[in-house]
């Protein structure tokens, strides 16, 4: 009885495993519908679309008058969203009128992310600010705020549009797709083989990222090899030790890891360094200028691409801000968000802050975070 | 002598329910919002799920042993629901029994881990912990599933005559586990084989069964758990339940039942989780961050068993 109950579940589980395995051509990215850039340097075009974001149901007029706001980034404790606290922390203060705390889980993990946002959501804040683990299980909690006439802003990683209200995108998914895959091609040739290093398969924006660089590779780059992609979920050890994995897994025939997080990409940077392949393996990705100038200054790591996250966290603070103020209504074309002028809105309601910016070893040393 | 009678006088329930009414008494002092009958209801609703895996976890501490893989079956039960329906195509209730039965398939597997191998429980359940967590991950390859049907929502996310549909299963559930424990023949052999096990064995009682059974219970209800909070979240993910075991673990000691086994009510789990949930939620709402929570929470816990060993006759842990 025992057995044939340990033998059922072990061929269900054999046999849905296949049937998953399916889909996407590189193993990380999400079956939303991709855009690749073109292979020179012809910029994009940006897609008009209408406003598809959800809006508060009752909310009360408090133009001009102080907002407690409560920023829910991915988990708390890590660089990237050090800094996007401190961006929102001083767009509170130029304000003048914005009570703004940042609060969340210690690990990127959606239930407990989920738990604060209720929390806040019954306390009675004006305003959320928020960086989604996952784009779906987030939107009933968020839902529920605009339900209440809470403000929901969201920057870093999405939700459904319809959860929020507005979304602030460090730069297009296309165009940080084809700055690093550009890159790894400068560094390991037309037809060498990568891995990628990731937070988690469904998180929204890495999830986004890869499938972009995908489409991107596949139309500029056909003769590159995607050997796997790991998931290391924001964790500095776990990171390590995934590409210390894929070094050992693929000896020669790795030429590049890609680092989609910027907790993966200095771990991957430390993981070929000590394995002695430093040269031999390029690391490409998105990481903090802080936690990779030892890497690029060894000529370990060429160029890191990120965008100013500080400046990411104080666009949010002042997209929140017009939206409670009712300065910013559905079908704008651009915001004010301060000291960085007019940011465009694309498809449909995101905030686009900029194009993406490169890191290398001749200007990393400008910046401090 | 003072001792002996203030010890006849408090169980360690009635110093549970008394430190509950404390805090709620004090949260509510910090915070407007903390006993409004909307906040209490939402709450009920969130800690369904711990509450669900705590009753057979209950049975499970009081024989003696321990189960550490229940967050690992409620993240390979969440993921197979989505195979099940989206992969395999399944009718979406069939699917959700289909889940729910994996779930007890995998708590009868720590069942005879423990009984025919003679594995001690922890070890045993710790190695299913990673077994069903990879299994988890593997199976879903990391994709999530979405999109489910509107009727399946009103599970996680609905209301029946005003209370979340999850609490009354949980309050139901609870009615059940409590009458199981306190008043059947069965709960009595789980009793014996907690206090001495040797004993119950040579007293005739059916402790192998009675341990299987109690296991597969709990890994069952977590699976419920499971597709409870796939239709609250509206997604399945292979993370999904990480460290659950440890909150449904502390509600279940903070209730009085001995990690020993032998002693143990559903009652003082009842408590124990309804302390937990409120301190979480009220420190929250009185301004304490998420570090700040934790901290208390084991600072209550130390203090409960602290002053619960004090005051027992007998001194026994």
């Amino acid at each position: 009885m025992m057995r044939k109950v340990m033998v059922l579940a072990f061929g269900l589980a054999l046999a849905s495993g296949s049937a998953a395995l399916a889909d996407s051509p590189w193993t990380g990215g999400d079956n939303l519908p991709t855009n690749p850039l073109a292979c020179d340097n012809t910029p994009g075009v940006a897609v008009a679309k209408p406003y598809d974001g959800g809006q508060p149901t009752g909310a009360p007029d408090l133009k001009g008058k102080k907002i407690t706001v409560v920023d829910v980034p991915k988990l708390i404790g890590i660089g990237y969203f050090n800094a996007t606290s401190k961006g929102i922390a001083e767009a509170a203060k130029e304000l003048g009128n914005v009570d703004a705390k940042t609060d969340g889980p210690t690990k990127a993990n959606i239930d407990e992310q989920i738990t604060f946002l209720d929390n806040y959501i019954t306390s009675g804040v004006n305003g959320i600010l928020f960086a989604a683990n996952d784009p779906v299980a987030i939107a009933p909690v968020l839902k529920k705020a605009l339900s209440k006439g809470i403000h929901v802003v969201g920057y870093d990683a999405n939700s459904t549009p319809d959860a929020r209200e507005w979304f602030v995108n460090q730069a297009e998914f296309n165009g940080i797709a084809k700055a690093m895959v550009d890159d790894m091609a400068k560094e390991i040739g037309e037809d060498g083989a990568f891995a990628i290093v990731t937070s988690t398969f469904t998180t929204p924006n890495q999830a986004r990222w890869i499938a972009e660089m995908a489409a991107y590779q596949a139309k500029c780059h056909p003769k590159m090899k995607w050997l796997e992609t790991v998931e290391a979920q924001e964790d500095n050890i776990l990171s390590f030790n995934q590409a210390t994995t894929l070094i050992n897994k693929y000896g020669d025939e790795l030429k590049g890891i890609f680092g989609m997080t910027s907790v993966a990409t200095p771990a991957s940077a430390e993981a070929v360094t000590q394995a002695g392949k430093c040269g031999k393996i390029a690391v490409v990705g998105l990481a903090t200028p802080n936690a990779m100038k030892p890497y690029v200054a060894k000529d370990c790591v060429k160029s890191v691409v990120l965008w100013n996250p500080i400046d990411l966290g104080y666009a949010a603070m002042y997209v929140l801000r017009a939206a409670v103020d009712g300065d910013l209504k559905p079908g704008a074309k651009s915001v004010k968000a301060g000291k960085l002028g007019e940011l465009q809105i694309v498809n449909g309601s995101e905030v686009l802050l900029g194009p993406p910016f490169t890191f290398t070893k001749d200007n990393i040393n400008n910046f401090d975070f | 002598m003072v001792r002996a009678a203030l010890g006849r006088a408090f169980r360690h329930e009635t110093v549970l329910a008394l430190l509950l009414a404390g805090a709620l008494a004090v949260l509510a002092g910090q915070s407007g919002r903390f006993l409004t009958a909307d906040n209490l209801l939402n709450q009920g609703r969130l800690m369904a799920e711990v509450g669900l895996a705590s009753l057979p976890m209950t049975f499970v501490i009081v024989t003696g042993g321990i189960d550490l893989s229940v967050g690992s079956i409620f993240g390979l039960a969440a993921i197979l629901l989505g195979v099940f329906w989206h992969d395999l195509g399944l009718w979406l209730p069939i699917a959700m029994v289909a889940a729910v039965l994996v779930g007890g398939a995998a708590g009868l597997l720590n069942g005879v881990i423990v009984t025919r191998f003679r594995v001690p429980p922890l070890i045993a359940t710790l190695a299913t912990l990673a077994l069903y967590r990879g299994l988890a991950e593997g199976i879903s390859q990391a994709r999530s599933v979405r999109g489910y049907p509107d009727w399946f929502f009103v599970l996680g996310q609905g209301e029946v005559l005003g209370v979340p549909t999850q609490l009354w299963l949980l309050l139901v559930l609870t009615a059940a586990a409590a009458i199981v424990l306190g008043l059947t023949t069965f709960g009595r052999t789980v009793y014996a084989i907690g206090a001495n096990e040797t004993a119950a064995r040579f007293s005739g009682l059916a402790v192998d069964r009675a341990k299987m059974v109690v296991y597969g219970c709990s890994g069952l209800v977590a699976a419920l758990a499971a597709v409870i909070f796939v239709s609250r979240v509206s997604t399945t993910r292979s993370d999904m339940g990480t460290g659950l075991e440890l909150d449904v673990i502390t509600a279940v000691v903070l209730g009085g039942t001995s990690i020993f086994g032998g002693r143990g009510t559903i009652i003082g789990t009842a408590l124990g989780l309804a302390l937990m949930q409120a301190m979480k939620n009220g420190l929250a709402l009185s301004g304490v961050k998420g570090d700040g929570t934790i901290v208390v929470i084991g600072i209550v816990l130390i203090a409960a068993i602290l002053l619960s060993n004090l005051l027992s006759r007998d001194g026994n842990a």
